[in-house]
């Protein structure tokens, strides 16, 4: 409960300040460089949610506690709702600065094919009537799926540039100014908080059906 | 018959080996589909269908010389893989429909069942490609200034593809909604190899030389990592 009243305030706190408080980046036209503060987390979140979800279902492939799966589940599901808002603002960025909402750009193809990937995950976990059965297949598609991920990240920029911002607005450049950096780390620190509450409770409730399934099915 | 130390019980008194067993399963396979021509027809047919329908809207003249060494490899490739995903995972979907797929657990080793699977696809897909691929280009006048990079694209394209669906059909033959799952599943997986062979195709078609064929290289790679990692985990989805 009080985490949940700190993460509201802090979040509330970072929205204020980067529309008040910070200047915008020189080189973009009006206020379009404040996306910084909310697409990039939204970014980070999904990479970290993704990369979480690949290692817990090897935990669950490895030990078979069904912990991991009910991990690996959620952890897939809230990566896939921060990828989507991730290409959404992305593509409204891309429209406000290079002049369309979609030019395959090789960040927006390989922000598609993670959707689809992910996408497909969820259809195989629907497809599978066998609990057990359920679980291994999709841990065994999502380990699949992340081989083919190197080749994304080699393969795709080498057919096109890409036109996504990397020197004003990347935080390991020294270009960037001292308080655009603090708060972007504060809106780092605010998204993933959300996200482990999200996972949290995601986890939470996966158990509680599972529980409530096998109370059902035991009374037969 | 007599039980090995792991009590799994083989049929032969004589000690096989992993390629054996996947040879046998291989050549099996190959009988059984001679006789029903089961999967060679629907991949075939889908393929003559989709290449008419190309051809008969497009035709030879309507796309500017200029355009064609990459349009053409798009609309190849598209036939292509779209074919290959329509019968592909007929190998898995086979043995569940006959219920021959406990008998097949009990009798090879599961890294043996995925390379003789593997191999079968193969072979329908050198098929599919030797007869698909001479028909385009005559129909759409495709011109090919190096033909030897280009057959290299498509024997490792090739490749990729059954390497990186074989795993995909075994899972969804144990599915319910098997035709449509196994296009879903199998085309993210799909999509960097496909990305490379058009743009392979492309390359070899306009003449463009590049040192070492990168894209072969790449679509090779592919076919390797994906065989490699099919292999440390089909015996997970094989033994449940």
């Amino acid at each position: 409960m009080i985490y949940k009243i700190l993460l509201t305030i802090w979040m509330n706190l970072i929205i204020a300040a980067v529309f008040l408080y910070v200047e915008p980046a020189v080189g973009f036209p009006g206020e379009v460089s404040r996306i910084l503060f909310f697409h990039v987390p939204m970014a980070w979140v999904a990479t970290l949610a993704f990369l979480l979800s690949m290692i817990a279902s090897s935990v669950y492939l490895i030990t078979r506690k069904v912990n991991a799966d009910f991990l690996a589940q959620s952890s897939a599901e809230l990566g896939f709702l921060f990828c989507f808002l991730a290409t959404v603002t992305g593509s409204i960025f891309a429209k406000a600065t290079w002049g369309s909402f979609w030019n395959w750009d090789p960040r927006q193809t390989s922000i598609v094919m993670l959707l689809m990937i992910y996408g497909a995950y969820f259809v195989l976990r629907s497809a599978v009537p066998d609990y057990e059965k359920r679980r291994v297949f999709a841990g065994v598609y999502s380990i699949l799926a992340f081989c083919t991920v190197p080749f994304l990240i080699f393969v795709v920029p080498r057919i096109t540039t890409s036109l996504h911002p990397e020197d004003t607005l990347n935080p390991a450049n020294p270009g960037m100014d001292i308080k655009t950096l603090i708060f972007f780390l504060g809106s780092l620190c605010a998204y993933t908080g959300l996200f482990v509450w999200m996972l949290r409770l995601k986890v939470r409730m996966l158990r509680i059906m599972d529980r409530e399934q096998r109370a059902f099915r035991s009374n037969f | 018959m007599h039980p090995t130390k792991s009590g799994r019980w083989i049929t032969q008194t004589v000690s096989s080996t992993y390629l054996s067993e996947a040879v046998a399963i291989w050549l099996r396979d190959l009988r059984s589909e001679f006789r029903t021509r089961y999967a060679v027809n629907s991949i075939l047919m889908f393929a003559l269908t989709t290449l008419v329908a190309v051809s008969f809207s497009i035709g030879s003249f309507r796309i500017e010389e200029s355009e064609r060494p990459f349009l053409y490899a798009v609309l190849l490739w598209i036939i292509l893989v779209f074919s290959a995903l329509s019968g592909l995972s007929r190998s898995f979907v086979k043995e569940q429909e006959s219920g021959t797929m406990d008998i097949l657990k009990l009798s090879a080793r599961p890294q043996a069942v995925f390379l003789g699977k593997l191999f079968f696809n193969l072979t329908m897909l050198g098929v599919l490609e030797l007869i698909i691929v001479p028909a385009f280009i005559l129909l759409m006048g495709y011109k090919i200034k190096f033909p030897g990079c280009f057959v290299a694209m498509m024997v490792t394209g090739g490749l990729g593809l059954g390497a990186g669906t074989t795993l995909v059909a075994a899972m969804i033959a144990q599915a319910d909604a098997r035709g449509a799952l196994f296009s879903a599943l199998s085309f993210p997986l799909l999509l960097p190899l496909i990305i490379t062979a058009i743009k392979g195709s492309e390359r070899a078609a306009y003449g463009i030389s590049a040192a070492g064929w990168p894209e072969v290289k790449i679509a090779a790679a592919y076919a390797v990592i994906m065989i490699t990692i099919s292999l440390l985990l089909f015996p997970l989805i094989w033994e449940e």
